[in-house]
């Protein structure tokens, strides 16, 4: 049980005095700076941030007038903005939108933001402002604002070269196809002597060769239709990879196809006693280039027959497979290591050392085709080991059949 | 005897052609760029001719146009012969009024044979019917 306070009057006034104190210690402990001021503009009450902020001691700035705070040249409309807050006065943010300052003792001006509340003191409207010194953030502000413009020039500059490199390499791609075009045109022309000439000689219309002599011509033909070979697939590489190929799709006899590309391997199969077989099962209508077939089933057999020594066997197996048609060449050559399976597709690669006398080609017949085949939407695959012979594998996207179609 | 002109600014090529066609029995003249080619065609009325593309002066698509507004020649087989071979150019030239293209290096049994077809399964006669 506790006993009555003797003096309840005092305890109480002990009480309020902790209490203000306590609130006093809270106003003095924040950052920003706290001033009342009266009706008539005086400051009646400030902190200690207020103090430093400004630059005067608090004996200075009570009583001071506000407006000594302004900066000079806002002083003018300072007393009707106050006039405006005392005709509507609640707690709100002040001249949102405007840059405010501050101005201190010495004349200094620098930014603020101010909070203002409405305080009635024996019915007259203070008004308390909290004013915050916000100079630090400008000036994170203002270099956030020069780095963003910075980087901006800085990626419009860089925009600017890529464009004008792409610019650049589109022309030089351009220039480049039109100098292969006219290139392929001169080199054409005098082949077309070259093997003219060595035609008729070979045919002895003008009179006979001897044996030496016949065969020697045959040399000069045999090249000169070689560097032919070259020029047509470096312009073809060179279209396809500058993407300016367009093939030619029909309708055509698959097994037609076939029977005329393996008529025309026969004679060079022949020679090296290598049987060719013929094992396609797909007789129906492909859609495709039909020229660029030919090419590409071309290239790969006489490949498999120009790797295969003699007595060899070199075959085609094709056949629907889903939505596809399949095709293998296969050969019992001598094979490619694995290491070089996928080197064999790039342009100007040779198999190996060259074994067995095998004729050099141009190493763009495998390149070619399989752009050829990739352009169709299919794929091309090899399946090889050194002496175990090798199979190249072409899956090529069939058109929708007729039933799909209807 | 049937008469062919040939039309091409290289010499060498002109008499791998001249020396092919004659003996196929053929009588050659030579033109040596689209001027000389056009004149020759007109005083000689030749019954095929062979016409580069690429020629000084005039050139094979210059000479078949002048060629192909005069009505004696309307219908003469021309066969245009270019080194080009880029895609597009025979669907050009068919379209453009040459009978037939062939691309050099030419293989030479294929020109005689183009040759063959058009001068002997003709539709109409020269007009002045020197033959």
């Amino acid at each position: 049980m506790t006993a009555p306070d003797p003096n309840p009057h005092a305890s109480t006034v002990h009480q309020q005095g902790s209490l203000e104190s306590r609130f006093r210690k809270l106003v003095e402990a924040a950052p920003d700076a706290i001033l009342e001021v009266n009706e008539q503009g005086r400051i009646m009450f400030l902190n200690e941030a207020a103090e430093r902020m400004f630059g005067y001691s608090r004996g200075e700035m009570l009583g001071l007038d506000v407006e000594n705070l302004v900066p000079a040249a806002m002083r003018g409309g300072h007393a009707k903005h106050r006039a405006s807050y005392a005709s509507r006065p609640n707690t709100r943010p002040m001249g949102t939108g405007l840059e405010l300052q501050g101005q201190r003792k010495d004349g200094s001006l620098f930014p603020v933001e101010i909070s203002l509340s409405p305080n009635w003191i024996e019915g007259s409207l203070h008004v308390i402002a909290s004013v915050r010194d916000i100079t630090e953030r400008r000036v994170v502000e203002a270099r956030i604002r020069a780095l963003r413009e910075q980087y901006t020039a800085e990626l419009t500059a860089k925009n600017e070269q890529l464009e004008a490199r792409s610019r650049e390499a589109e022309q030089a791609n351009r220039l480049k196809t039109e100098f292969l075009a006219s290139m392929s045109h001169e080199l054409r022309t005098p082949l077309h002597t070259i093997i003219g000439f060595s035609e008729l000689l070979t045919e002895q219309l003008e009179g006979p060769l001897n044996e030496k002599q016949h065969r020697f011509v045959g040399h000069i033909s045999q090249d000169a239709r070689h560097l032919l070979e070259l020029i047509n697939q470096i312009l073809d590489i060179s279209k396809i990879e500058s993407g300016h190929l367009e093939l030619r799709r029909e309708a055509f006899d698959f097994d037609h196809c076939v029977g005329e590309v393996l008529a025309g391997i026969r004679n060079h199969a022949a020679t090296k006693n290598i049987t060719l077989e013929n094992q396609n099962s797909f007789h129906d209508a492909l859609f495709a280039d039909r020229l660029r077939m030919k090419e590409i089933l071309y290239n790969l057999l006489s490949n498999a027959v120009k790797f295969t020594p003699e007595g060899g066997r070199v075959w085609l197996e094709s056949g629907r497979e889903g939505n596809s048609l399949r095709v293998s060449v296969c050969d019992t050559g001598i094979g490619i290591p694995q290491q070089e399976h996928p080197s064999i597709f790039e342009k100007f690669y040779q198999v190996g050392d060259s074994s067995a006398g095998v004729r050099e080609g141009t190493g763009l017949g495998l390149p070619i085709t399989k752009h050829l085949i990739e352009l169709h939407g299919g794929t091309i695959s090899v399946e090889s080991w050194p002496g175990k012979g090798s199979r190249f594998t072409l899956t090529l996207p069939l058109a929708p059949s007729r039933d799909e179609r209807s | 005897m049937k008469r062919i002109l040939i039309a091409d600014d290289k010499a060498t090529s002109r008499e791998l052609l001249r020396t092919v066609l004659e003996r196929q029995g053929y009588m050659v003249t030579e033109a040596a760029d689209g001027g000389e080619a056009l004149e020759k065609a007109q005083a000689e009325t030749p019954d095929l001719i062979l016409l580069d593309l690429q020629m000084p002066v005039r050139t094979g698509y210059e000479v078949l146009g002048e060629l192909r507004q005069d009505p004696r020649y309307a219908s003469l087989p021309v066969i245009a012969l270019t080194a080009s071979a880029m895609p597009g150019d025979r669907e050009r030239a068919l379209a453009a009024g040459f009978t037939a293209y062939i691309a050099k290096p030419v293989a030479l049994a294929q020109l005689r044979a183009e040759v063959q077809r058009l001068l002997h399964t003709e539709v109409s006669p020269p007009i002045d019917g020197t033959h």
